[in-house]
């Protein structure tokens, strides 16, 4: 069963340079008859892309290839100009933690704000939040404002709320990196849980190594077209081949 | 951790991101002290009071030669511009300011605006409210007056709710909105009748303040208050005005919506 399916999908997205934000200019260019519509610039081009329940898959290509955009298209946060995408299934995002806090707030008041972003009920989070804290490791910071926590302790935080409630969909964008050490093999371990329990885990990276090893598929994105989609080995191998500069003998 | 997803339907998650972010709005104003709810009062009591000391001994004659009956017609009309006004311009920021938020989470961005206005409701219901059900008691001795005084005020809401949206949906688009909307404050302030007798305009000018949306509002909250006529004419066209705005700035905001993500 696929439980993401993108049909020919398009998007077509205004470019913001260009855009002047400003009344003032944009009344003074009609009237001056320079009035353009604005521009817009093509993210993806006709993407294909079935994912199976379960399944594991790396999203590789340059920067501004279309990588996060596609997550975002995934999560809903946009829309496709044309082609159809279809999502079953509840989906955690996990791009960049902490992006829903509040610093003036206290820790407990921002697990349950974050987690009702993330689309929990209000009363879930707070029977959860003795549970987060535990994770977070965060017991005697939880009447603190979360701008007195170190930016460490803040990704923490968003980590062990986001995966407190495991999801049909994980969504991963190089998030990979929370805190010391010690935590990162915590992370790693929770996420290994979700990764053998089944869910579909989309993730965005750049460590080559990492798609590698735990995905069982990677989709290789280039200006916004599939350019590979199939075994993890062979896509990273051919990815690295067109990056490694012609003549320069890799260290 | 639990395997079951425990997320929640559409129609339950907006009312939770409402009320959360709501909470958010009102603890981050407030930092704990409830005592904060009546700074908000500080603003229409101060301006009633300078109001009163330039220009209450003129007017009063208009006001049954009585200077308390001025402090109390000022107090009424403040009260109502300052709820607009502040209102409207913390909700106009609001899309925007969560631009980050909302290339990382899908939101209902209709919540953002709805939840600012909803703070100040319910510091308006805390604060200014109970002044004038006092003063409606005082004056009229009818507490009926008091429940019927939720007539206007709602009516209240609804508009500023539907100017909230137009603006923050605007300010996506146009990020020189803010200094263009205070001259429009300023000229809602000067055009309603606030702090001068609607009688001393010219019958020239005297249709065009007809526009002004909170000028029934306010004249029939002071009916109530301060007169205990109920004016149910005044108050349908309250409402109607009201109505109106909103359903523009519903449809603005809906129609624009699609266009956000891009410009934020």
């Amino acid at each position: 069963m696929d439980v993401i399916r993108l049909e020919a999908v398009s998007l077509w997205r205004r470019t913001q340079e260009e855009f002047s934000y400003d009344l003032k200019t944009t009344i003074f260019a009609l009237l001056d008859g320079r009035y353009r519509k604005p521009s817009k610039k093509q993210v993806l081009n006709q993407v294909d892309l079935r994912i199976q329940a379960g399944e594991k898959v790396g999203l590789i290509g340059a920067n501004g290839s279309g990588k996060s955009t596609l997550l975002k298209l995934i999560s809903g946060i946009l829309k496709p100009t044309s082609g159809k995408v279809t999502v079953r299934g509840e989906i955690a995002p996990l791009i960049e933690l902490g992006a829903g806090f509040d610093i003036d707030l206290s820790v407990q008041d921002n697990i349950v704000l974050y987690g009702v972003l993330l689309g929990f009920s209000g009363r879930t989070m707070t029977q959860r939040t003795p549970a987060i804290l535990e994770f977070a490791e965060l017991n005697e910071y939880s009447n603190m404002p979360v701008k007195a926590l170190s930016s460490g302790m803040v990704a923490r935080l968003g980590f062990a709320i986001a995966t407190e409630v495991q999801p049909d969909i994980l969504i991963l964008d190089e998030v990979l990196s929370v805190g010391d050490e010690r935590f990162k093999n915590k992370c790693q371990q929770r996420l290994e849980r979700f990764w053998r329990a089944n869910s579909t885990v989309l993730v965005v990276s750049h460590d080559l190594d990492y798609v590698r090893r735990s995905c069982d598929r990677v989709c290789w994105l280039d200006r916004g077209q599939v350019h590979f989609n199939g075994d993890p080995r062979e896509g990273s191998t051919r990815y690295l081949d067109t990056v490694q500069p012609q003549g320069e003998v890799p260290r | 951790m639990t395997i079951a997803p425990a997320l929640i339907p559409k129609t339950q998650r907006f009312l939770e991101l409402l009320y959360v972010l709501t909470a958010r709005n009102l603890k981050v104003r407030y930092r704990g002290s409830l005592l904060g709810v009546y700074w908000s009062l500080l603003n229409p009591v101060i301006m009633t009071g300078v109001y009163t000391a330039v220009f209450g001994t003129t007017f009063a004659a208009y006001y049954d030669n009585s200077v308390v009956n001025y402090v109390l017609a000022a107090f009424t009309g403040l009260v109502v511009i300052s709820f607009f006004n502040s209102t409207t311009a913390q909700a106009l920021p609001s899309v925007v300011r969560n631009g980050t938020l909302l290339n990382k989470i899908r939101l209902p961005i209709g919540v953002l605006p709805l939840s600012m206005v909803m703070a100040n409701v319910f510091q308006f219901m805390v604060g200014a409210f109970p002044l004038l059900a006092i003063i409606t008691l005082w004056v009229s001795g009818n507490p009926f007056h008091v429940l019927l005084l939720l007539l206007p005020v709602l009516a209240l809401v609804i508009v500023t709710t539907g100017v909230s949206y137009i603006l923050s949906g605007l300010y996506v688009f146009f990020r020189d909105l803010p200094y263009l909307y205070e001259l429009v404050t300023f000229i809602l302030l000067i055009s309603s009748p606030v702090f001068y007798p609607a009688e001393i305009v010219p019958p020239l000018v005297q249709p065009f303040l007809a526009l002004n949306p909170l000028s029934p509002i306010i004249e029939s909250i002071r009916k109530l208050a301060l007169k205990g006529e109920t004016d149910l004419n005044q108050i349908g066209a309250a409402w109607v005005g009201s109505l109106v705005i909103a359903g523009l700035g519903w449809v603005a905001f809906r129609s624009w919506y699609d266009q956000f993500m891009d410009l934020l």
